[in-house]
């Protein structure tokens, strides 16, 4: 039985990826296969789907490597552009946070400040930190998870852009303890960052500002 | 009595004169478009174009409407975004009408226009635009009083992408239609960059590799222009697809409008269509007469702008070539949806 490969339920169908909880030589395993679209032509489909699933695959091991806990990636099938991970089994942060005591809430937000500020100091952005992206173990672990819009950055920009998404999610999803769990995830941001490049972490803050104030970003009831 | 808008369209090559009534009743669209002898729109000449031009546009679409100046009760101009120089000679010309006439003035954006014109014209509620031209390359939809931008293009428009590249080619402006000809004699795939950043695209990396495909030695060889021809649509329109099917899953809105220049392409129409199918979403091309640059998108837009805030001062009627459109609130939608 161990030394079978097989997927076992679907458990998110997302626009462009599918996710199927399965096993891997006995080991509990997610499956994201990238969804064919026919819209496009077979060979530019199938060249897409390929190259993400790569890079995501890479991603998450070169990530991985710096100590940060995201899944494992066990096997890349290229043929069915799938990637082969290790299956978390814990509580999206979305779902806990009403319910957190503060002094846990500081500890969660300011570790993925952290683990954040090592992403990017590494170059990564990881392009959708939500908090449903975020997986608390039974250990009170966290991970940090999906990195399909992952990417290669070292500008200021991109690392705003990434923080100010996590903003926005805290802000439209957690109002209440946004201010709160944004302050915790800053600081412990800044506490990683500032130990190799404190004027490049002030002006990436600093940043996050100016994003809202562009109109694409500004929530309407701050404009009108 | 009918009141009529008149609509000034000034923003690129298209010196454009709609007359629209306040009940959204086109009653004329003349445009002028400046063809370049050669090369691409230099806004010198385009703008010395208009000035030329003017006048016997607005009588022209005057006498095709049977109306008189004096029947005009608002002037709407485009006022953002696009060529300063070009802005420049749209404004003054509906600056001085209104003076002349003693009506009021109201400057409109551009982006804006094209999707009030489809709405109009396609009898649609509230779609998310994919919105394609020369200039401008948008994906958006109504949400907090006004057009957010869910994606876009972060260097060409791919309408200017790919008349650059027809032009490289040889073809005489507007490339566009010319390369969906050929493309069609194309079934040969070559490889492209394929360049989508989250919802944002780039195409400048897509232009720059077709163009070599021109300079290299196995053009003419292995490969003739109509496969790079296929092969540039078929990369530059999955990339638009992809990401107006991202942001119709996470929207869920339930219609789809397809404008500007480049939504004349039957590829583009067949790609977006399918997607709109995939998700239940009704699809509708505004017409090639209304999803070009036109007078009459700027009359309606101008008038709903009008009926819901009133005219501009003088002072506000400022050009603002890099205005977009999710700067500025839409009040005539305010209740619509909230």
């Amino acid at each position: 039985m161990s030394s079978e490969i097989y997927k076992e339920i679907l458990i998110h169908k997302g626009a462009e990826a599918s996710l199927w909880l399965g096993y891997w030589f006995g080991k509990k395993v997610i499956f994201k296969y990238r969804i064919p679209k026919k819209y496009r032509l077979e060979e530019i489909d199938k060249r897409i789907r390929t190259e993400r699933t790569l890079n995501e695959a890479r991603a998450l091991i070169k990530v991985k490597s710096y100590g940060l806990n995201v899944p494992q990636v066990y096997e890349i099938d290229i043929k069915n552009p799938t990637i082969i991970m290790k299956y978390i089994e814990g509580e999206k942060l979305k779902n806990l946070l009403e319910n957190l005591e503060d002094n846990k809430k500081d500890r969660y937000f300011r570790q993925i400040g952290t683990d954040v500020a090592i992403l990017h100091k590494n170059g990564h952005i990881h392009g959708d930190i939500t908090t449903s992206n975020l997986i608390i173990t039974k250990g009170e672990v966290i991970f940090l998870i999906d990195f399909g819009l992952h990417d290669y950055s070292d500008t200021i920009e991109d690392k705003s852009v990434d923080l100010h998404l996590f903003k926005r999610v805290l802000i439209s999803s957690h109002g209440n303890d946004y201010e709160f769990c944004f302050k915790a995830f800053l600081e412990g941001y800044r506490s990683e960052y500032e130990k190799t490049n404190k004027s490049e972490c002030n002006q990436i803050i600093k940043n996050i500002n100016a994003i809202e104030t562009r109109g694409r970003y500004v929530k309407s009831e701050d404009r009108l | 009595m009918k009141k009529f808008c008149l609509g000034i369209e000034s923003t690129a090559h298209t010196w454009g004169v709609g007359i629209v009534d306040f009940e959204g009743e086109i009653h004329t669209l003349i445009n002028d478009t400046f063809i370049p002898e050669k090369g691409g729109l230099h806004p010198a000449l385009v703008r010395e174009h208009h000035l030329n031009n003017f006048t016997d546009v607005i009588s022209k679409a005057l006498l095709e409407a049977n109306l008189s100046i004096k029947d005009i009760n608002l002037v709407a101009f485009s006022q953002s975004p696009g060529l300063a120089p070009v802005l420049k000679i749209g404004a003054l010309v509906a600056r001085m009408l209104s003076q002349v006439l003693k009506v009021p003035l109201v400057g409109v954006n551009h982006c804006i226009a094209h999707v009030e014109i489809g709405r109009l014209m396609c009898k649609i509620e509230d779609p998310l635009t994919l919105y394609v031209s020369g200039g401008n390359t948008i994906i958006s939809a109504y949400e907090s009083n006004r057009y957010q931008i869910f994606g876009e293009t972060l260097d060409l428009a791919v309408g200017n992408m790919i008349d650059s590249f027809a032009r490289d080619a040889g073809l005489s402006h507007p490339g566009g239609p010319k390369i969906e000809k050929l493309a069609l004699r194309s079934k040969k795939y070559l490889q492209l960059p394929y360049i989508v950043k989250g919802m944002d695209l780039s195409f400048s990396g897509l232009y720059t590799a077709a163009k070599r495909l021109l300079e290299s030695p196995d053009f003419n060889n292995i490969y003739n222009l109509n496969d790079v021809a296929n092969s540039l649509q078929e990369t530059a329109f999955a990339m638009l697809t992809e990401v107006t099917e991202r942001a119709l899953a996470h929207t869920e809105i339930k219609e789809v409008l397809l404008t500007g220049g480049v939504a004349a392409n039957k590829r583009l129409q067949q790609m977006i269509q399918y997607i709109s199918d995939e998700h239940d979403a009704r699809f509708e091309v505004v017409p090639l007469k209304y999803a070009g640059d036109n007078g009459a998108m700027i009359a309606w837009t101008g008038i709903l702008r009008y009926l819901s805030e009133g005219g501009h001062e003088m002072t506000e009627t400022i050009i603002k070539p890099k205005e977009r459109m999710d700067n500025i609130t839409v009040p005539w939608r305010f209740e619509k949806k909230t």
